[in-house]
C-alpha cells in the first residue's frame, strides 16, 4: 500500500467525495471529518515512511497514459513537496471540522474533498501534463466555493479569479508543449516527464522564452505584482474556508512551481531574470504592505498581507542558493499556517457580527480575551517574530538573497517594518481601546469548535519556530540537489558564479592535488 | 485576331465579377439565384477552356457535374422560395433575419 | 554549573507560563508570588554562577539543540556564561526580582494582575536569552522577544488610546532598528561564515576594513533602536504610558541597555573600526546633552526620569565607543540600580498621588512619605555622581575616559551634562518632596506605599550606595574578556582638580535646583509666566518638535501614500488595466456580434470578404515559399 500512497492520497478523497453525494445530509459532517482525518493520517504516514536523508524523489509511481507522446502518469515526492501535501490535507481536515454557519453543507464538503484531490495531485505530479490537469482542476472547486458561498460580489470575484488564472496557465501550457517539442528534437522521443526535462540543457535564448511563458502562469497564481488584483476580490468574497485554503495552499502552487519547473529547467534564465523578479518582489512586499495599511476591512488586510509575504517567498526562491530556497519553502509552510489561521480568526468574528469592517470593532480584548490572545499570537507570527514559524522562513529567505544583492535585501527587509505597521494598526483598531459599539459588548469568546482548529495551528506555529529541524532537514537535502543540478546545468558564466557549487570542496581538493603534481 | 485561352479566362473573370457583385448587391432572392448561376457558369467557362487547352477531358467532366448540381440546387432553392413567398408574401432578403445573433 | 545556567534561564519562563495559566481568571496573589519566587531562583543561580566565575572558573558554554541548519548555515540554541554575560545576568535577575516583588504591591488593585506577571516574567526570559546567547541569531531572538514584551507592557492598559499608541510606536521604531541589526547579521554570516560569537570574531581579523565598517554600522543601528538613541529616541518617553514597574525594569535598567551590551559584546569588531567607535561616542555625547536638556523643563515625573535614562545611555555609548567597554558595562550596572530605584520611588509617589504625574502639583510630600523621600533623594545623589555613591565611580570614570583619550569636546559636553543631570534630578526631588503642599489644592490625600514595597526596594538602595566599591573586583573579572585598559589621568594634580571641580560643579547645580524649586513660592504653572513663553522653553518642552515632525512628515504622509496606493494605483491603475483588457475582449465580442445578423446578404458579403482574405493569404504564402531562401538570409541578418 505504501508504494501507491500518493495515488491513494489523490484519489481517496475524490472517491469519498463521490460517495458523499449519497450520504444523508445530517451525517455528512461526520463523514467529511472522518474522510479528511484519514487523508491527513495517510499524509502523516507518508512523512513517517519518507526517508529524510535521501534527496531524490520517493514513492514514485508510473503508468503510461499516451505513450506515443510520452505522457505518463508519474507521481513522486521529495522534501520540497512533502510538507505542502501534509499542510494541504491538514487544512482540509481542520477546515471541514471547523465549518460554521454554512448553508448547503453537503455540497461544500464534497467540493472541499475534490479540492483536496487536486491539491494532492498538483504537488505530487511529476509529469507536466498531469501537473497541468490538476493545476487547472483546482480552479473548479474554488470557483464553486467563491461563486456559491461568497459575498455579494461573488460572481464577479469568482469569474475574475477563474479567467485570470486560467489565462495565465494557458500561456504556461504553450510553454510546456514547446518544452516537450524541444525535448523531442533533442532526443527523438516525446516526453513530458519533469525529471527527464531536468536533464535537457537548453541554449540560453530558448530558456529565456520558455521561462517567460512559465513565469506568466506561475506569477498570476502567486500572485505577483502587478498580477495580484484578483486576490483581494477572491478573498473579500470567498467564505472563510475558501480564503483559508486559497491562502494556505493554492497560492503556494505558484511558488512551488517556480522551484519545481523554472529553477532547475532554466538556470541561466533564472539568473538572467533574477534582478527584475527581485525588484517585482520588493514592490510586492512594500507596495502591498502599504495598501494593506490603508484597508478598512480586516479580511482585506490579511489578504494584502498574504501578497506581501509571498514577495519574500519569491525573493528567497530567486536567491538561488540553498539558504534562500530552503527558507522560501519553509516560509511557504509558515505562511500557509499563519495566513490560514488569520483567515480562520477573521471568520470567527465575521460569524458573530457579519461584518469585517474594522471601524465596527474596538476594545474586543475586553470581551473576547482568548480570541485576542490567539489573534495576537498569529499577528506576531505574521510579523515574523523569532520563535514563530514565519521568522525561520523569512530570515533564511532574506539571508539567502543577501548573497546576491545587498541593497535589494535592505529594501526587502523593510517588510519587517511595514508588516509591523499594518498589523499592529489593525490589531489596535480591533482589540484595543474601549468597547464603543453596543453590538460588541456581549460577543461570545471563541467556542470549542473554533478552538479545535486554532489550538493546533497555534501549537504548530510555535513548535516549528523553535524546532524547525524535522521539516528543514528534508527540505535542505532536496534543495541541495536542485541547486547542484542548476549549477551543473548552467551554461553562462554569470549563472555559474551566481549559483553556488556545493561540491566545490571536492573539486578544489582535486585541483590542488593536480597542482601538486 | 485569334480567340485564345486568355480571352476565355478574361470572359470568365468578368462573368465571375458580375456574379459576385450580384450576390452582394441583390436583395431579391430570385435575382440572387440568377447571380449564383452566373458565378457557376463563369467557372464552367474557365473549366471548359482550360480543359480544351490541355486536351484533358477531366475539366469538361467537372463542368457537367457543376451543371447538374446547379440544376438541383436551383430546383430545391426555388421550391423553398415558393414556400417562403406563400408564407410571407415577399422574397426580400432583408426580411429573412430570424437567425440574427 | 550547567544546571544553574538552565535554572537561571528557564525559571522566568516557567514563571511566565504559570502566571499565564491564570491569565483569564480573576486576580490571585499566587499568580504574582510564584513568578517572583521563580525569579529569585534565577537570581540565586546567577549569583552562584557569578561566584563560580569570580573564583576563576572557566566560562560555561552549553549547546541545547539545533535551531536552524540549512546549507552552510548552522544556528544552535547555544548559551554562554562568561564574565560579561554573568554581569548582565546579575543586573537583570536582581532588578527584575526586586521589581517583581514590588509589583505585587503596586499592581494590587489592577484587574490585569495575573497577565502583568506573565508578561513581566516573559520579558525577563527574553532578556536572559539576549544576554546569554552565544550567537547573533540567539541574541536576535532575545532582542525581538524583549521588543514584544515591551509592546505588551507599554500597552498593558490597552483601553487607553495613548498607551496603545505608544506601544505601537515603540514596536515599530524598534523594528526599524532591527532591520539594521538583521542586515548586520547577514553581513557577518556571508563574510565570516558563522554567527557564533567566537568564530565570527575570530574570522573578522582577516576581513576588509570596509566590510567591517558596514557590519559595525548596521549592528549599531540595531543598538540605536533598543537604546533609544537619536533619531530613534521618541519612543522611550512615550513608553512611560506603561505601568511604573515596567518603566523601572524595561525602560531604565535592562532592555534599553541591550544596545550597550551589544556594542560591548561585539568589542572585537569595534576594536577594529575605531572610526565607527568615535561616531558612536559622538552620538552618545550628543544624546546625553540632548536628552538632559529636554528633562530640564518637562512637567511629567516619569518622562523626566526617562530622559535622564536616555542621557545616561548616551554616557554608556561614549564609553563603549571610545573602547572603554568595561567602563560602559560598569556604568550600565550602577545605572540599573539607582535608576530602577528612582522609578520605583516615582511609582510610590504616583500611587500616593492617584496617578498624578505633574511634580508641580505635588510638593512637601516628605512629611507623609519618609521612606520614599529618602530613597529617591539617595538615588538622585547617586545619579548626580556624588562621592561615594555608585554614580561617582562609574560616571566620573567615563569623563576621565573622554579626557584621557583626548576627546576634549566630548569631555566638555559630558561635564556640562553632568551639571544638567544634577539640576533636573534635584528639581524633581525638590518639587515633589519640598516646598508648599500644593497637592492640597487638588484634594488628594497621599499615603506611603506598603511596607514590603519599601523593603523590596531596599537592595537597590544598598547597591546604589555601595556599588562603587566593587569596581576593582569587577575590573579584574571582566577584563578577562574585555580589553583591560585602565584610564588614569597622568598627572595627579590634574586628576584632583578634575575630580574636585566636577564634584563642586555638580553640588552647585544641586544647590541651584534646591534654591529655585524647594521654596514656598513655587506655583503650579498655568502657561502665563515669562519663562514659559520663552522660545527655548517651548522648544525644549515640545521635545525639539521632533515627535511633531515625525507625526506630520512621516506618519501622516505614509498613511496618505498608503491610501493613494490603494484607491488610486491599485484600484484605478493595476486593477483597471486587468478589467480593461477583459472589457476590451468583451466589448469586441459585443461589437462583432452584429456580423452575425442573420441577414443573408450581409453574410454573403462577409463570405466574399473572407474569400478574398484567404486568397490573398494564399498568394502571400505562395510567394513566401517561393522566396524562402532570400527571406531566411534577411531574417538571420536581423538576428531573429
Amino acid at each position: 500500500m505504501i508504494d501507491h500512497i500518493l495515488s491513494i492520497l489523490i484519489f481517496f478523497p475524490a472517491l469519498a467525495a463521490m460517495l458523499g453525494f449519497i450520504i444523508h445530509k445530517d451525517s455528512i459532517r461526520a463523514y467529511g471529518v472522518a474522510v479528511a482525518t484519514i487523508e491527513f493520517a495517510l499524509s502523516l504516514w507518508l512523512w513517517f515512511a519518507f526517508d529524510s536523508n535521501a534527496s531524490g524523489m520517493q514513492f514514485m509511481e508510473q503508468l503510461p497514459l499516451v505513450p506515443a507522446f510520452g505522457i505518463n502518469y508519474i507521481l513522486g515526492v521529495d522534501g520540497i513537496s512533502l510538507f505542502i501535501i501534509i499542510l494541504a490535507s491538514f487544512f482540509t481536515m481542520i477546515g471541514i471540522a471547523s465549518l460554521t454557519d454554512t448553508k448547503n453543507e453537503k455540497n461544500m464538503i464534497v467540493t472541499l474533498l475534490f479540492l483536496q484531490m487536486t491539491m494532492a495531485g498538483v504537488f505530487s505530479a511529476l509529469d507536466a501534463i498531469v501537473f497541468y490537469v490538476f493545476w487547472e482542476l483546482s480552479l473548479v472547486p474554488m470557483l464553486y466555493i467563491i461563486g456559491a458561498w461568497g459575498g455579494p460580489l461573488r460572481i464577479y470575484a469568482s469569474v475574475k479569479f477563474f479567467l485570470y488564472t486560467f489565462a495565465g496557465s494557458l500561456v504556461m501550457l504553450v510553454g510546456m508543449l514547446f518544452m516537450a517539442y524541444l525535448y523531442y528534437q533533442a532526443t527523438g522521443a516525446w516526453s513530458f516527464s519533469i525529471l527527464e526535462w531536468y536533464r535537457l540543457i537548453l541554449p540560453e535564448s530558448f530558456q529565456l522564452w520558455l521561462f517567460v511563458a512559465f513565469f506568466i502562469g506561475f506569477a498570476i497564481k502567486v500572485p505577483m505584482f502587478p498580477f495580484h488584483t484578483w486576490l483581494p476580490y477572491a478573498h473579500g468574497q470567498a467564505p472563510t474556508i475558501g480564503s483559508v485554503i486559497l491562502a494556505a495552499i493554492l497560492l503556494k502552487m505558484g511558488t512551488y512551481a517556480f522551484i519545481r519547473f523554472s529553477l532547475p529547467m532554466f538556470p541561466d534564465a533564472s539568473v538572467f531574470f533574477m534582478f527584475p523578479i527581485a525588484v517585482l518582489a520588493i514592490i510586492m512586499v512594500i507596495y502591498t504592505a502599504m495598501v494593506a495599511y490603508a484597508q478598512e476591512d480586516i479580511k482585506q488586510v490579511v489578504a494584502y498581507s498574504s501578497v506581501s509575504h509571498m514577495g519574500i517567498i519569491i525573493l528567497g526562491t530567486f536567491a538561488l542558493n540553498v539558504e534562500g530556497i530552503s527558507g522560501s519553502i519553509f516560509l511557504m509552510i509558515g505562511h500557509g499556517l499563519v495566513s490560514g489561521a488569520l483567515f480562520l480568526l477573521v471568520g470567527v468574528i465575521y460569524d458573530r457580527r457579519h461584518t469585517k469592517m474594522m471601524s465596527e470593532f474596538g476594545g474586543l480584548a475586553h470581551v473576547m480575551p482568548r480570541y485576542a490572545t490567539i489573534f495576537g499570537l498569529m499577528l506576531m507570527a505574521s510579523v515574523g517574530l523569532p520563535l514563530t514559524v514565519n521568522f525561520v522562513g523569512e530570515f533564511l529567505s532574506l539571508l539567502g538573497f543577501y548573497k546576491q544583492s545587498h541593497i535589494l535585501t535592505l529594501l526587502a527587509g523593510t517588510a519587517i517594518i511595514v508588516g509591523a505597521i499594518y498589523m499592529l494598526a489593525a490589531y489596535k483598531k480591533m482589540f484595543f481601546g474601549t468597547v464603543t459599539n453596543e453590538k460588541n459588548a456581549n460577543l461570545k469568546d471563541v467556542n470549542r469548535r473554533e478552538l479545535l482548529a486554532l489550538i493546533p495551528l497555534s501549537i504548530i506555529t510555535i513548535w516549528l519556530g523553535i524546532y524547525p529541524k524535522p521539516v528543514l532537514d528534508p527540505i535542505n537535502n532536496s534543495v541541495e540537489s536542485i541547486v547542484q543540478l542548476m549549477h551543473d546545468k548552467s551554461t553562462t558564466s554569470e549563472a555559474k558564479s551566481r549559483i553556488p557549487n556545493l561540491v566545490k570542496n571536492v573539486e578544489t581538493a582535486k585541483t590542488s592535488e593536480q597542482g601538486a603534481h | 485576331m485569334e480567340i485564345g485561352l486568355n480571352h476565355y479566362l478574361v470572359l470568365s473573370t468578368l462573368l465571375f465579377a458580375i456574379g459576385l457583385i450580384g450576390v452582394m448587391r441583390r436583395k431579391n432572392l430570385l435575382l440572387l439565384f440568377f447571380a449564383t448561376e452566373i458565378l457557376l457558369n463563369s467557372v464552367n467557362i474557365a473549366f471548359a477552356a482550360i480543359s480544351h487547352y490541355y486536351g484533358d477531358l477531366t475539366g469538361q467532366l467537372f463542368v457537367f457535374f457543376v451543371i447538374a448540381i446547379a440544376a438541383s440546387e436551383v430546383a430545391v432553392g426555388l421550391g423553398l422560395l415558393i414556400v417562403w413567398h406563400k408564407r410571407h408574401g415577399n422574397i426580400d432578403l432583408d426580411n429573412m433575419s430570424t437567425m440574427r445573433g | 554549573m550547567e544546571l544553574y545556567l538552565y535554572l537561571a534561564l528557564f525559571s522566568p519562563l516557567a514563571g511566565s507560563l504559570f502566571a499565564g495559566l491564570f491569565g483569564a481568571s480573576p486576580r490571585t496573589k499566587i499568580a504574582g508570588l510564584v513568578p517572583s519566587l521563580l525569579l529569585f531562583v534565577s537570581f540565586v543561580s546567577s549569583t552562584i554562577l557569578l561566584v563560580y566565575i569570580l573564583s576563576g572558573g572557566a566560562k560555561v558554554h552549553v549547546e541545547m539543540m539545533t535551531w536552524m541548519a540549512t546549507g552552510d548555515l548552522y544556528i544552535p540554541f547555544g548559551f554562554v556564561v562568561d564574565q560579561v554575560s554573568v554581569t548582565m545576568m546579575m543586573v537583570v535577575s536582581l532588578v527584575s526580582t526586586v521589581v517583581h516583588f514590588y509589583s505585587i504591591g503596586y499592581m494590587d488593585h489592577d484587574k490585569g494582575f495575573n497577565r502583568f506577571f506573565s508578561y513581566l516574567s516573559a520579558f525577563v526570559f527574553s532578556m536572559m536569552i539576549l544576554v546569554m546567547s552565544d550567537n547573533f541569531a540567539g541574541l536576535f531572538i532575545g532582542w525581538e522577544g524583549v521588543g514584544l514584551c515591551s509592546w505588551l507592557l507599554i500597552g498593558f492598559w490597552y483601553h487607553k488610546e495613548s498607551a496603545t499608541w505608544a506601544a505601537n510606536e515603540a514596536f515599530i521604531m524598534n523594528r526599524i532598528a532591527d532591520l539594521g541589526m538583521l542586515i548586520g547579521i547577514f553581513l557577518i554570516y556571508w563574510n565570516t561564515g558563522s554567527l557564533q560569537y567566537d568564530q565570527a570574531f575570530a574570522a573578522m581579523n582577516g576581513l576588509d576594513k570596509e566590510v567591517l565598517t558596514w557590519m559595525g554600522i548596521f549592528l549599531f543601528i540595531g543598538a540605536m533602536g533598543k537604546s533609544a538613541q537619536f533619531p530613534l529616541h521618541t519612543w522611550l518617553a512615550d513608553a512611560m504610558e506603561g505601568p511604573t514597574p515596567v518603566s523601572a525594569l524595561i525602560h531604565a535598567a535592562t532592555m534599553v541597555t541591550a544596545g550597550v551590551y551589544l556594542v560591548v559584546r561585539a568589542n572585537p569588531l569595534y576594536d577594529l573600526i575605531p572610526h565607527v567607535g568615535l561616531f558612536i561616542a559622538s552620538l552618545g555625547a550628543f544624546v546625553a546633552l540632548f536628552a538632559a536638556s529636554m528633562a530640564l523643563v518637562n512637567r511629567d515625573m516619569k518622562r523626566i526620569i526617562a530622559y535622564s535614562t536616555l542621557s545616561q545611555l548616551g554616557y554608556m555609548f561614549v564609553a563603549a565607543g571610545l573602547g572603554a567597554y568595561w567602563v560602559a558595562l560598569f556604568h550600565l550596572m550602577a545605572h540599573a540600580f539607582f535608576k530602577a530605584l528612582l522609578f520605583l520611588g516615582a511609582g510610590n509617589v504616583m500611587h500616593a498621588m492617584h496617578d498624578e504625574l505633574d511634580p508641580f502639583k505635588m510638593g512637601g510630600l516628605r512629611k507623609v512619605m519618609k521612606g520614599t523621600f529618602v530613597m529617591m533623594t539617595l538615588a538622585s545623589v547617586a545619579l548626580a555622581g556624588i562621592y561615594p555613591f555608585a554614580g561617582f565611580f562609574s560616571k566620573d570614570l567615563i569623563l576621565e575616559v573622554g579626557f584621557v583619550e583626548h576627546h576634549y569636546i566630548i569631555y566638555t559636553v559630558l561635564l556640562f551634562t553632568a551639571g544638567l543631570t544634577a539640576f533636573y534630578s534635584f528639581r524633581l526631588v525638590a518639587l515633589i518632596f519640598h516646598g508648599e503642599e500644593r497637592y492640597k489644592l487638588f484634594g488628594i490625600h497621599p499615603h506611603e506605599a506598603y511596607k514590603f514595597m519599601l523593603v523590596a526596594m531596599s537592595p537597590l538602595l544598598l547597591l546604589a550606595i555601595i556599588a562603587g566599591s566593587f569596581k576593582m573586583t569587577y575590573f579584574e573579572m571582566v577584563t578577562a574578556v574585555l580589553p583591560a585598559t585602565e584610564y588614569h589621568v597622568h598627572s595627579a594634580i590634574t586628576y584632583w582638580i578634575m575630580t574636585i571641580g566636577t564634584q563642586l560643579f555638580v553640588i552647585l547645580a544641586i544647590a541651584f535646583a534646591y534654591k529655585k524649586y524647594a521654596n514656598n513660592k513655587v506655583k503650579v504653572p498655568d502657561g502665563t509666566s515669562k519663562m514659559e513663553n520663552r522660545l527655548c522653553y517651548k522648544v525644549l518642552s515640545n521635545q525639539y518638535y521632533i515627535p511633531y515632525i515625525y507625526e506630520e512628515y512621516l506618519a501622516k504622509p505614509y498613511k496618505e501614500l498608503s491610501t493613494l496606493f490603494w484607491k488610486q494605483i491599485d484600484m484605478k491603475v493595476v486593477d483597471a488595466t486587468v478589467d480593461g483588457i477583459a472589457g476590451i475582449i468583451y466589448s469586441s465580442g459585443e461589437k462583432t456580434r452584429v456580423m452575425q445578423s442573420g441577414n443573408l446578404s450581409t453574410m454573403l458579403k462577409w463570405m466574399v470578404a473572407g474569400t478574398i482574405g484567404l486568397l490573398s493569404l494564399a498568394v502571400v504564402f505562395g510567394l513566401a515559399a517561393r522566396y524562402s531562401g532570400e527571406i531566411k538570409t534577411i531574417l538571420s541578418g536581423l538576428g531573429v
